[in-house]
């Protein structure tokens, strides 16, 4: 055995030290660093050297970074499903007021207060005031009605807004993951390590997984993400970029290379936000028009029955809807008091004296009478309630359960992608001591020639 | 298998869940509700909503019964003074008819039986807020009035309708009782017998008197049975009333086990919720202190 070949076996090991020491400090630089996973040095054994071939020095073969890619995906698809169900219950809170039975001025209590009135007037049906108080009261019906409307009609329009926003962000992402795909590509081409890049795309992919839910495969390109329903959003380094186009519903549709992705997207807060506003908001603004318009023509059918205070037949109270054409739509937002005067009220049979009651107690009793919709008028304000409170409640308790499973995921992965302070801290000082044992034998060897090199250089007298 | 060496993430959770229970208890201690919005508990807010129109029926019932309780007591006090009027008119009759009083006498009896029936009249024409009380249904019109060619006669323009005033669900009572089956019914008639009196004193023909002032207690007895409607009217809102107040007991009781927090639990949540925060806090602030780095020189 040489001392040139133990020289260079030190040299390989104080530059497989070295390299040590980089991806320690890397990985204590990345601590906090979203999408990194921890590298691990892989050192090996080199190709035996000298003259006896006995020396076998040190060389860096790899540096590994710990990334499980199942667990990530996992993690992506559940932080969909969170902010799904986070974004579906905010969107929705603001609307669940007008269907709390502490609300004053909702439609339930108006709707008591309106029956009510209609019971004062019964023992007096003469009275103009209390003729008034109805007319008043049926008023408050209306603007309970319009409120409720306009509360469901602004949560919508906020929720289309953030649609548009969120495409906007998605969009961004999806442009960044092409590029980080290509470079990916190119480092592979030229044999370089992607560490950094997969770190990159990792972040990307996670920060996407908040916005929507996608569909990741590996091709020859390199990732390739598509919607649920395969439609392409990056292929390569090529984005599909989102836009948005405005419906005849005053709403945004959301496109992906001319496909219409609006409905397939069912994760992330655009899938969310997508939900609250054509699903559960639509279906109650439908449902809420349908009992406006039910309500009115159950009250104007009683009222178009009788005779009012100046014996006249009843007209209509409420303004539509239009019963004619057996269209809901819009009814909850248009609904007024037909009626100008107290006196229009039609309490009396028809042709009835001015101080009968025959006609009022019949409007009464649509009280305790199923609407179309198969419930009573109060019931029927009980079952939106009901539907609305659910909705949210259960997105609430989706919403912990799926962060509780995160939790045990993100447990799972920074257990084995996460840098510990502690254990590159002690690799640090392992690999101090073996560049230190390097340098030591170098600094050896370089006596141990100095001393030949004095044998043959100088004679001191021998 | 390698230990998670960043539990930031854990922690942050673990506080999030520790500060959410303890907003959420700390809302019950100052509401007193456990359920405050719909999401809370969507079933139970269905059934405060369906038992809050409860309520308010219960309420109008009650504010029904009390104000149909003050027009009948007002109707039957009217009736009780148009029986003392004609008991009156009765013992009239009764003295002049005996025989022993002259002409003059009867004059001065037959001007005070006019009297009388001019006092029933207005009596009959009693109004309540303006509305009259023995007119049937048409209330705006007064229902007695002196006939326009026979000053004598005294003619009803009422009608013969009742109002049901709802009291319960699905429990109406009548609000009323027409004049044409009180005052002016076809053989009992208040206004005939009394001008028939009036006519046989100014007669003074004994016999007719007796024969008057019989058909006054006829008339009499009919105002009588009468009166017996708004006694026994009133008689069931009363014991109505008891009862609304009683189921209304029943529907608050109800609504408070759907949704009032607990006073003593909620305060007990609070303070358990408030120790775990601060458990959970306090570990976290621990853990995050120590790091190989400290012993390494």
């Amino acid at each position: 055995m040489g001392l040139t070949a133990d020289l260079n076996v030190s040299v390989q090991s104080l530059l497989a030290s070295t390299e040590a020491m980089d991806a320690t400090t890397t990985n204590l630089a990345n601590t906090n660093t979203a999408g990194y996973a921890r590298r691990v040095v892989v050192l090996e054994e080199t190709a035996p050297s000298g003259l006896d071939q006995s020396s076998t020095g040190v060389d860096v073969k790899t540096i590994e970074s710990l990334r499980d890619t199942v667990l990530d995906l996992s993690i992506n698809a559940n932080t969909a499903e969170q902010k799904l169900n986070d974004t579906l219950s905010n969107a929705l809170s603001g609307v669940q007021v007008e269907f709390s039975d502490t609300t004053t001025n909702s439609i339930g209590s108006t709707m008591d207060s309106f029956f009510s009135a209609l019971q004062e007037l019964s023992t007096s049906p003469t009275s103009t005031s209390l003729r008034s108080d109805v007319l008043t009261a049926a008023q408050n019906v209306a603007s309970a009605f319009q409120t409720t409307a306009s509360t469901i009609t602004q949560a919508q329009q906020q929720a289309d807004k953030s649609v548009v926003q969120n495409t906007t962000d998605a969009n961004s992402l999806l442009q960044q993951i092409a590029a980080t795909n290509g470079e990916i590509q190119t480092a592979k081409a030229l044999g370089q390590s992607d560490n950094s890049d997969q770190d990159q795309l990792s972040s990307l992919l996670s920060q996407l997984s908040s916005i929507m839910n996608y569909q990741t495969s590996n091709s020859s390109d390199g990732l390739t993400l598509t919607t649920s329903g395969g439609v392409p959003l990056v292929v390569g380094s090529k984005a599909y970029s989102l836009t948005t186009q405005l419906t005849s519903s005053g709403f945004n549709d959301v496109y992906a290379n001319g496909t219409n992705i609006t409905s397939i997207i069912s994760g992330g807060s655009l899938g969310g936000y997508i939900q609250a506003r054509d699903g559960t908001l639509a279906t109650l603004g439908t449902q809420l028009d349908q009992y406006a318009y039910d309500f009115a023509g159950a009250v104007n059918s009683v009222q178009t029955a009788g005779s009012d205070a100046n014996g006249n037949t009843g007209t209509a109270m409420f303004n539509p809807p239009d019963t004619t054409s057996g269209n809901s739509a819009g009814a909850a937002s248009s609904i007024t008091v037909a009626l100008t005067s107290g006196q229009q009220i039609a309490a009396a049979a028809s042709g009835g004296a001015s101080g009968d009651d025959t006609n009022l107690e019949k409007m009464i009793s649509l009280q305790n009478k199923d609407l179309a919709s198969g419930a009573t008028p109060s019931d029927t304000f009980a079952n939106l309630s009901y539907d609305i409170g659910n909705t949210i409640s259960q997105a609430t308790s989706n919403s912990t359960a799926l962060g509780n499973i995160l939790t045990q995921l993100q447990n799972q992965q920074s257990s084995v992608e996460g840098v510990s302070v502690d254990e590159e801290s002690s690799n640090l000082v392992l690999y101090e001591r073996s560049y230190q044992a390097a340098a030591k034998v170098i600094s050896t060897i370089d006596t141990l020639m100095g001393n030949i090199l004095d044998v043959g250089v100088s004679n001191p007298g021998y | 298998m390698r230990v998670n060496p960043n539990f930031s993430y854990d922690m942050v959770n673990l506080m999030d869940q520790a500060q959410a229970a303890e907003n959420k208890a700390a809302q019950q201690v100052s509401t007193g509700r456990t359920v405050n919005l719909p999401s809370d508990n969507p079933a139970a807010e269905a059934a405060m909503i369906a038992e809050n129109s409860q309520v308010a029926s219960v309420d109008q019932y009650t504010s029904n019964s009390d104000s149909l309780t003050d027009v009948l007591n007002t109707a039957n006090s009217t009736l009780s003074s148009v029986v003392t009027e004609l008991q009156r008119a009765i013992s009239l009759g009764t003295e002049g008819a005996n025989g022993t009083m002259n002409q003059t006498d009867l004059d001065s009896i037959s001007a005070e039986v006019s009297d009388i029936k001019s006092e029933v009249m207005s009596l009959a024409n009693t109004t309540y807020s303006g509305q009259y009380l023995f007119s049937g249904t048409a209330t705006t019109t007064a229902p007695y009035a002196v006939d326009s060619t026979d000053p004598t006669q005294v003619d009803y323009n009422g009608n013969s309708q009742q109002n049901a005033v709802q009291i319960g669900t699905g429990l109406t009572v009548k609000a009323n009782l027409p004049g044409s089956s009180i005052f002016s019914q076809s053989g009992s008639n208040v206004f005939t017998a009394l001008q028939s009196l009036v006519t046989a004193l100014d007669a003074g023909d004994s016999t007719a008197i007796g024969t008057a002032t019989n058909a006054v207690s006829t008339a009499l007895s009919a105002v009588s049975t009468a009166q017996v409607f708004y006694g026994n009217t009133v008689n069931e809102l009363t014991s109505n009333a008891t009862f609304l107040s009683e189921e209304k007991v029943n529907i608050t009781t109800y609504q408070d086990t759907l949704v009032s927090a607990d006073t003593a639990t909620a305060a007990t949540n609070l303070t358990q919720s408030n120790t775990a925060l601060t458990a959970t806090i306090e570990a976290a602030a621990k853990v995050s202190q120590e790091s190989l780095l400290d012993y390494l020189k």
